[in-house]
């Protein structure tokens, strides 16, 4: 069965031959460069570093093609880009010095290698005439998405592996958090509702213009097109049931329902945290795909509970702790972990194994190898307990 | 009369500009300051309360310590006028490597709403400017916080480096979104904070003070703000 046919039953909650395998395939789910190096040197490879959406601040990799086929992954990505000036912009800058993205937030060098997003060009803003006066970005700048057919094209020519498409960032509320910082931002929520909701919306238009070119590109040869919104803390939510029912969730809804009209791939919806008392609403909206089931975090932790209810809605991509397990547990542990998730919720279809988000740089390159040989081991349908 | 139920209830709706009426109003009106230090903790108290119990979140939280602190500011004079000082001081920062502070500035407004006094060294902070700040400010309590799993070690790395000093007897309290009370333990902190709720109750038992007056440190009762 080809990693892409896994998938798509998977998706369509059928049992394929094995629980399919996500990483490296976008940066929720991908790695940073530490446990990539380690893992090229546990398996002899030698090839150049290359970053997602071209851009080592962010650092999280674009495993060579050697690495991702020894991970048994069975899905690939496919990236936007920053705008051609952008780049060339952050390129000429002066070393460590801040990289400032396209809309004008960015972000800070820590330590070396290290880059933290400190940089917020309206944390002072609270009218809706600043929103207007604004320099928002230009969507339709051809540079964004002019490499997009083509990669998208060889990949579907190509056949062997799903394809999950990512323009950068066009989740609003996280966006919002880029232009004003999160506190800031939530402040607003609070104090300032209507231009908290005003500001969501502008970026969600341009969120959809970009979208729109994107998914013109893509054409027929993309499986799952992910977005999100980081909804979720570890015990609770980023904001009331209410509040996101009133301002955010028509936001979302209406960004799906134009996705849905351009294209048939699956929504693959990001949002960390424990954000199990916001499914049924996800669902609503059409959300397909939930990522990462945060395992770690509140009622989410209970992933028996969460496939009983919602595993004929939603399929589920994720689970696997990373702030305990991958980092801190042997691969002994990792496997339990891995035996655990697929447990539970691989039954029946529906789950795409990942980790619960980047797999940063303490992260033993070992646990990777065991998780998805693990994967492969308890993964292999009929799923036995 | 003015009425110091109003002013809590001012306080945990977010009105700041309520707020600092009431308490100008109480002053006017010869109320101690300290009954009414007293409500605006208790209603601080009631805040952390309903966090706890999911019936507020972080942008009520936010909202209602931004009127705290400016009912707070209005008070202080008339504070320390009255000798009143603050129950205990506490140093707080987000560990190096890690620049996540809404965590660790939720921790800091609870704490001021308890009337702690608190320095805040920001992000990525090392630990000589810890060690420093506790040489300069002789805290009753440390707080540290990490976001990322990767400066767990950062922390664990400067709470050695605080236990190797003389505290003066501070107290060390460690929170963050990958921490848990095992690993607080094993780098050697004297205790977790779950959450900015959790982290007000958390010090009142370490430094043996008494549960404010207008609330409880249990799970939350009243009605949502939503």
């Amino acid at each position: 069965m080809s990693g892409r046919d896994r998938v798509l039953a998977a998706l369509n909650h059928e049992e394929p031959d094995r629980v399919p395998i996500v990483i490296g395939a976008s940066n929720a789910t991908g790695m940073k460069v530490a446990p990539y190096h380690g893992l090229k040197r546990l398996l002899g490879l030698d090839s150049e570093d290359r970053y997602i959406y071209d851009w080592p601040e962010l650092g999280t990799i674009l495993p060579d093609e050697a690495v991702l086929e020894r991970l048994h992954a069975d899905v690939r990505g496919v990236f936007d880009s920053f705008p051609a000036a952008t780049l060339a912009r952050n390129r000429s800058r002066a070393p460590h010095g801040p990289f400032i993205d396209d809309w004008g937030s960015g972000q800070v060098e820590i330590e070396d290698g290290t880059w933290y997003p400190g940089i917020h060009p309206m944390a002072d803003a609270t009218t809706i005439d600043a929103i207007e006066r604004y320099p928002w970005p230009d969507m339709d700048d051809p540079s964004r998405v002019a490499h997009v057919h083509d990669t998208a094209a060889r990949l579907a020519a190509d056949g062997r592996y799903a394809i999950l498409a990512t323009p950068w960032l066009l989740f609003p509320f996280e966006r919002a958090f880029a232009m004003q910082g999160l506190e800031q931002f939530l402040l607003n929520l609070a104090v300032e509702p209507d231009f908290a909701e005003a500001l969501l919306r502008a970026i969600a238009d341009r969120c959809k213009a970009l979208m729109g070119h994107f998914l013109a590109e893509l054409g027929e040869d993309v499986d799952m097109i992910k977005i999100g919104d980081d909804l979720g803390t570890e015990q609770s939510l980023l904001m009331s049931p209410a509040m996101y029912r009133r301002i955010l969730k028509p936001i979302h809804a209406d960004y799906i329902a134009f996705i849905r009209e351009r294209t048939k791939a699956k929504i693959f919806f990001h949002t960390d945290g424990d954000v199990f008392d916001l499914l049924d609403d996800l669902v609503e909206i059409g959300v397909d795909i939930l990522n990462p089931v945060q395992s770690g975090s509140g009622k989410l932790g209970n992933l028996a509970e969460v496939k009983r209810r919602y595993g004929s809605r939603l399929a589920f991509c994720g689970a696997i702790d990373t702030q305990r397990v991958l980092p801190t547990g042997t691969p002994e542990q990792v496997r339990a972990e891995v035996r655990r998730a697929i447990g539970t919720l691989g039954p029946g279809g529906g789950y795409l194994l990942a980790a619960v988000h980047t797999i940063m740089n303490e992260v033993p390159p070992e646990n990777i190898l065991a998780i998805v040989d693990a994967a492969v081991e308890f993964g292999t349908y009929p799923i036995r307990d | 009369m003015a009425d110091l139920s109003r002013l809590g209830v001012a306080i945990e709706d977010g009105d700041r500009d309520l707020a600092v009426e009431l308490t100008l109003g109480a002053i006017a009106e010869g109320i101690t300051p300290q009954a009414i230090l007293d409500a605006m903790t208790g209603a601080m108290d009631v805040v952390g309360d309903r966090f706890q119990a999911n019936l507020i979140f972080v942008p009520e939280m936010l909202v209602a310590a931004r009127a705290m602190k400016e009912a707070m500011a209005t008070l202080e004079p008339f504070l320390v006028q009255a000798g009143i000082r603050p129950e205990a001081r506490a140093v707080i920062g987000t560990v190096r490597g890690d620049l996540h502070d809404i965590g660790k500035n939720l921790v800091a407004m609870m704490w001021r709403g308890a009337n702690i006094e608190v320095i805040d060294l920001g992000v990525n902070v090392t630990a000589e400017q810890f060690v420093a700040a506790i040489e300069t400010h002789h805290p009753d309590l440390v707080g540290l916080s990490a976001l990322l799993t990767t400066t767990m070690a950062s922390m664990r790395s400067i709470v050695g480096t605080l236990r190797s000093i003389d505290l003066g007897g501070a107290r060390i309290i460690v929170g963050g979104a990958p921490l848990n009370a095992e690993f607080a333990a094993w780098i050697g902190a004297d205790a977790f904070a779950g959450d900015a709720g959790a982290a007000v109750a958390v010090a009142r038992q370490l430094l043996g003070l008494a549960t404010g007056p207008g609330g409880s440190n249990g799970p939350g009762i009243g009605r949502a703000v939503q």
